[in-house]
């Protein structure tokens, strides 16, 4: 394989806290030099990224496809094509689909799809529980060998306590990370946006912050006794992030995740009844918000995902409460991130440390960072171009974007994978 | 025929347990169960030690296999033996477990084998009799003979128990086999180590006297002399404790592979019956390694030794 030179870029390095002007040198795949001035060898392709940001590739750590079961939504291949022009290349994919991947050979499955349609790194993600019916725990550790990156109960938490306590605690003979979505059911019911006077105005039920607190306060507790380790996914309530961070404190194995569009957008962006904002959990309320922002930039969150969720038209084209939740976010995750940091929530490098090495460093990934000898994933940024989302230019396959007609600043030109060049954008 | 003068340094009337047996009275009765064994093996006649006494086997929980190898044991030693088919009799009929003891302690039996579901039921009924009871097996708690048996057979094929590594894996949680052979190993100077996943783990394993509680098998087999697998009961498998036999077989399953990681010619036990292919490979189950059909003829012996050390005393 040709040697490639990318000269004169801004190095964003957050594993290596590097931020820097400089060369990196790739071969056969892996990095083989990061300075500030790397003299190329003959025969190199050189790239002059003069201007521009170069970032360890985006780790997604939930993408939902269609595939198998409805793939009139997304393939790996369409999803993976999406987040390559996201500078995405590692994702893990999420297992509530028909059937659900819940089995060796689902996940097996998914990784060999991944393999062949995906321009990108494709990691399945195993069922927690048979069918994700929250009842009776999947293979685990045939699964976890089999390739599984962690296990997700999907969209719901487990509803039995004591089935839980169980799964988590079994979890932890086999070194299984558990990822739940912390949601109490009962206390969710039929709520379609935040709780609050928005809603109370707009006429629709809410789901309140108690569903997620109460949940994954519970969940915390069982893990941190079961000497598991757990993933919170998605939490939006700044009352469980506190939850989390004393967990940490005190030494449990309690991790969390934060989706992008939680931090960009709020309630009053439902409007209109605009169903592409209709999300699980829903937009919170400005202050929400901006404490949730506040405690990713204290470092209470390990890693910020798209919580890509296809939903073509005949999903989304409906009222308010009939239309499914789940927003499209490949493309958007890094601009996203960006935006908010040219807004001052956080420096740049914080924001890519979110998108890189810490979802990396959660299961000893050795991607998401520009060391020596590290595989060779890299995303090339414009960090100042201005541009319009319009949903009508994006890749994936349902454009189920709240970003639609927003503007972002931030947009990938090149993402390179294992060495070759996967997205250059026209 | 064995020495019949142990019978009076035996300082417990009942055997409901290996908890608070002294080695001194673990080894009178693994030495008195050798004997019984040597006999049997010689094919000499019947030891009439039990003429004329009665043994009943009162079985609150079918077990096809500890009620024989009681009922063997009783009628080598003479004893005329009664099964109280409990299970469905009565029982059925709501009279209460206490109702039960009194009644057939006033037929006035020198023995009595009890096995009960619940734990502490075999204590709770030898607090109503006037005669021996010896503990069957009692819920999640106690099955001393099987712990007997297991030792004995044990130190027959090592010679010792002292300083031995004893692997013990399955589901520790809810074996009373698991806690009574635990006892009974670490009150005779043998390491034990216990494997199983987390679910079928109990917290506090140390006050049984185990070295080790780890959900690493291949890391427990290290060294190990003696790998024993416990029974697994198939419902606790389908997605409640383990995700399924296959998993829990790859993990846990005693395969020919696995055992090379314990020391060479390490024994392998089970107390039966055996759920094949599940805990254990059929050709290691079978292999030269195993003793499992040695812990059942020990199983007789050690009866006949505790019928013998608690019946045969004058009344």
């Amino acid at each position: 394989m040709t040697p490639t030179l990318i000269r004169g870029a801004r190095i964003l390095d957050p594993a290596n806290d590097r931020d820097e002007v400089g060369d990196i040198l790739i071969t056969d795949g892996v990095i083989e030099g990061v300075a500030s001035d790397i003299r190329a060898p003959a025969g190199t392709n050189t790239i002059d990224a003069t201007g521009l940001c170069l970032a360890p590739g985006l780790i997604d750590l939930r993408v939902k496809t269609g595939e198998p079961g409805e793939e009139q939504r997304e393939t790996i291949a369409t999803a993976s094509a999406a987040a390559v022009a996201g500078g995405i290349t590692t994702m893990a994919i999420m297992p509530d689909t028909n059937p659900v991947i819940d089995d060796v050979a689902l996940v097996e499955f998914i990784a060999r799809r991944g393999a062949a349609q995906g321009k990108n790194r494709i990691c399945p993600i195993g069922a927690l529980t048979r069918g994700l019916a929250g009842d009776a725990m999947a293979e685990l550790g045939l699964m976890r060998e089999a390739g599984a990156l962690y296990f997700s109960n999907g969209e719901n938490s487990i509803a039995n306590a004591g089935t839980m306590k169980r799964i988590l605690t079994y979890a932890a003979s086999v070194d299984a990370t558990v990822a739940v979505r912390p949601l109490d059911g009962a206390l969710a019911g039929s709520g379609v946006m935040n709780a609050g006077a928005l809603a109370a105005k707009m006429g629709l039920s809410g789901v309140g912050h108690d569903a997620e607190i109460i949940a994954g306060q519970r969940d915390i507790l069982l893990a941190e006794n079961a000497g598991a380790t757990l993933l919170l996914d998605q939490v939006s309530t700044p009352e469980l992030l506190s939850d989390i961070e004393a967990a940490k404190d005190r030494g449990a194995n309690i991790r969390c995740t934060v989706a992008a569009h939680h931090l960009f957008f709020g309630e009053a962006d439902v409007g209109d009844y605009l169903t592409y904002c209709k999300v699980s959990p829903p937009f919170r309320s400005e202050r929400a918000r901006l404490a949730l922002l506040d405690a990713v930039t204290r470092g209470a969150v390990c890693a910020v995902v798209s919580a890509h969720d296809p939903q073509p038209p005949e999903e989304k084209r409906l009222p308010f409460e009939e239309a499914s939740f789940g927003a499209a976010g490949l493309e958007t995750l890094l601009p996203a991130m960006v935006t908010l940091s040219h807004e001052g929530h956080f420096d740049l490098l914080q924001a890519i440390r979110l998108l890189t090495s810490g979802p990396a460093d959660l299961f000893s990934l050795p991607q998401g960072r520009l060391t020596v000898g590290a595989p060779a994933d890299l995303a090339l940024f414009d960090p100042n171009k201005v541009w319009e989302c319009d949903r009508d230019a994006l890749i994936s396959r349902s454009t189920n974007s709240p970003f639609d007609g927003r503007t972002l600043r931030g947009q990938v030109t090149h993402t390179m994978v294992a060495g070759e060049w996967v997205y250059k954008r026209a | 025929m064995p020495a019949t003068d142990d019978l009076h340094e035996f300082p417990h009337r009942h055997l409901l347990g290996i908890d608070g047996l002294s080695s001194k009275d673990i080894n009178l009765l693994l030495d008195l169960a050798e004997d019984y064994a040597d006999i049997t093996r010689k094919a000499k006649r019947p030891d009439a030690a039990l003429a004329g006494k009665v043994v009943v086997n009162l079985f609150f929980e079918n077990s096809t296999r500890t009620q024989s190898s009681f009922e063997i044991a009783a009628k080598r030693l003479g004893a005329d033996v009664i099964n109280m088919p409990v299970a469905a009799s009565s029982v059925k009929k709501g009279e209460t477990l206490i109702d039960t003891a009194v009644t057939l302690n006033a037929m006035r039996p020198d023995a009595l084998v009890i096995r009960h579901s619940a734990s502490g039921g075999v204590k709770l009924l030898s607090r109503k009799v006037d005669c021996a009871v010896i503990n069957a097996g009692d819920g999640t708690h106690e099955h001393p003979t099987q712990a007997l048996l297991d030792v004995l057979t044990i130190r027959r094929n090592m010679g010792k128990l002292k300083g031995l590594t004893v692997v013990i894996c399955g589901d520790i949680a809810h074996s009373r086999v698991a806690r009574s052979t635990t006892l009974a190993l670490t009150a005779l100077g043998a390491k034990v180590r216990l494997v199983a996943p987390k679910t079928l783990m109990p917290k506090g394993t140390e006050s049984w006297g185990a070295d080790q509680a780890t959900g690493d098998f291949d890391a427990a087999l290290e060294g190990a002399d003696v790998v024993m697998m416990l029974r697994l009961q198939l419902e606790r498998m389908d997605g409640a404790y383990l995700p399924s036999r296959r998993e829990y077989f790859r993990f846990y399953g005693l395969t020919a592979d696995r055992l090379c990681l314990a020391k060479e010619n390490a024994l392998v036990m089970h107390p039966g019956p055996m759920n094949r292919g599940i805990e254990i490979e059929s050709a290691i189950a079978d292999g030269d390694q195993s003793v499992i059909t040695e812990q059942v003829e020990m199983g007789v012996a050690v009866r006949e030794a505790v019928l013998h050390v608690l019946a045969g005393r004058a009344s």
